[in-house]
């Protein structure tokens, strides 16, 4: 219900705020995105040999970076929540142990991690199902996606659990107050006031979380998962064309990321107004 | 006489080293209105936020309705019963006026969107601002915000309602249609804690004053008695500063 006297949301107002307008700038990155393809797709069809043999060949490790990735991002979304809340916890064995996950596995670079993951655990798992005689641990076989999703989720849960937790923060204590003095519990009052507007706070963040975990997908390729960039380097290695194979295998990767960018900022964008 | 449906006995709170309640001792009935004033930092606005245990307090008892304020479980039963104002209004501000009137009663009280919505639309209706349902709080002034922060609390059926300075923020002008839904309230039978300096709301609805500094009570009696002929020294002074102008 409004009067029509009365201004309603704002679109007409805040258009007059720089900055604050729907901008039509947005689409101008579009092209960018439409030119990578474009220089993608002309090498493709201009010069098929080699290229479209290199594509053909490494495009079941483009579904793979796409599969770890998505994957991955979903349990880190779910991981950094848990952190995060964790993290501003006023239990102190909860508050430690969520820092402590925080502080040491950010301290530890992403590529040793997944080595640990693939190459360390599953032997150590093995060792200790010898030791307590567990015959399902001794038998232990690492699948090296799963594990490398697992190794993405834990390192970037991390990360992710500080912008959360800096989200959760940056909104006014009074929020937090008002919906428990109705009665509404700590759960309750974070699922329908507090989350539903930090994650307005953190969207930007995420977005790019999002963009490094792409790119840093291709870490996986050290611990045997066919993925974009261990295709492309077993391709090289049979073919000895470095050159073609490693533009064409850096196009695909701009391809993603320059497209999430855009989804992430048309995103951002549409929530903008909703403050 | 009836039991009190607040009774306070002997609450100690400290902040740190700040000892910021020493003791208080306090009742209050059913249907009862009680202004607290006091100078900053007398610990008025620390025992209003123990009685819904928004502050936790290191020694003594509260009891609410028969609920003594002891668990988790109680405290959350308590705070369904007891609704509180903010000086800063502190609406959801990702939710439209209606949302965030129905949210608690849909969550808390498992009301059906049906019943809440009406229950919503009514209250608005009586703290005069029917026409904002569809509004963010960001759109509202802050008189209008904080009638709706009164009517979100009221939705929930409280028996007692808490109000921490609530017309503090508020522009002069703002003040007037803020008090004039609290005297209403008062004067249906509300039981009201109103921590406040507004002295025509406590002279028209306070049926007690009560005058707090260093964490004590210092005195506490009836409007004109404690205005017009306070005991103690440090209460004629306090008043002496707010009734000057």
């Amino acid at each position: 219900m409004s009067t029509p006297d009365e201004p309603q949301i704002p679109h007409k107002e805040l258009g007059h705020i720089p900055g604050a307008e729907p901008s039509s700038r947005m689409d101008v990155w579009w092209w960018l995105v439409a030119l990578v393809v474009g220089i993608t797709a002309l090498l493709l069809f201009a010069w098929p040999d080699p290229f479209m043999n290199i594509f053909k060949f490494v495009q079941d490790g483009i579904v793979i970076t796409i599969t770890v990735t998505l994957v991955s991002f979903l349990l880190v979304l779910v991981v950094g929540m848990v952190g995060g809340l964790g993290r501003l916890s006023t239990n102190r064995a909860v508050h430690i142990i969520s820092t402590l996950y925080v502080e040491l596995v950010r301290g530890v670079p992403l590529l040793v991690q997944l080595i640990i993951w693939y190459f360390a655990v599953p032997v150590m798992l093995q060792y200790l199902g010898k030791a307590w005689a567990i015959p399902a641990l001794e038998g232990f076989q690492a699948d090296p996606v799963v594990m490398a999703i697992i190794g993405l989720v834990f390192c970037y849960g991390a990360y992710m659990s500080e912008i959360y937790r800096a989200g959760i923060q940056s909104i006014p204590k009074g929020q937090m107050e008002a919906a428990r003095s109705l009665g509404m519990t700590y759960f309750q009052s974070m699922r329908h006031v507090v989350l539903p507007q930090a994650v307005r706070v953190i969207l930007p963040p995420i977005g790019n979380e999002f963009i490094a975990l792409l790119k840093d997908s291709s870490l996986v390729s050290v611990v045997a998962v066919a993925d974009l960039t261990r295709r492309g380097r077993e391709y090289a290695s049979i073919h000895f064309d470095p050159i073609e194979v490693w533009m064409l295998v850096a196009l695909l990767y701009l391809i993603m990321t320059l497209f999430s960018a855009r989804v992430v900022n048309w995103i951002e964008k549409k929530t903008k107004f909703e403050r | 006489m009836a039991e009190p449906i607040i009774s306070i006995r002997g609450v100690h709170k400290y902040f740190g080293r700040v000892h910021a309640l020493r003791g208080l001792d306090l009742d209050i009935d059913r249907g009862e209105v009680v202004v607290i004033v006091g100078p900053s930092g007398s610990g008025k606005s620390t025992l209003l936020r123990c009685i819904n245990r928004l502050e936790t307090y290191d020694k003594g008892k509260i009891v609410v309705d028969d609920i003594p304020l002891d668990s988790a479980r109680n405290i959350n039963a308590v705070r369904r019963e007891v609704g509180m104002v903010f000086q800063s209004f502190n609406l959801f501000s990702h939710l439209t006026v209606l949302d965030n009137l129905m949210l608690a009663q849909r969550v808390v009280r498992k009301r059906p969107p049906a019943e809440a919505r009406q229950t919503a639309l009514e209250l608005l209706e009586k703290v005069g601002i029917p026409d904002k349902s569809d509004a963010k709080p960001a759109q509202l002034s802050g008189g209008q915000q904080q009638r709706v922060a009164i009517a979100r609390a009221l939705a929930m059926n409280p028996k007692v309602m808490l109000f921490d300075e609530p017309t503090s923020a508020l522009d002069p002008e703002m003040i007037k249609e803020v008090l004039e839904v609290m005297l209403a309230l008062a004067a249906e039978g509300m039981t009201m804690a109103v921590v406040s300096h507004e002295m025509g709301f406590t002279r028209a609805a306070a049926k007690r004053v009560i005058f707090m500094d260093d964490g004590q009570i210092i005195e506490q009696a009836p409007p004109d008695v404690l205005f017009n002929s306070p005991h103690h020294e440090r209460t004629r002074q306090f008043l002496g500063k707010i009734l000057s102008h």
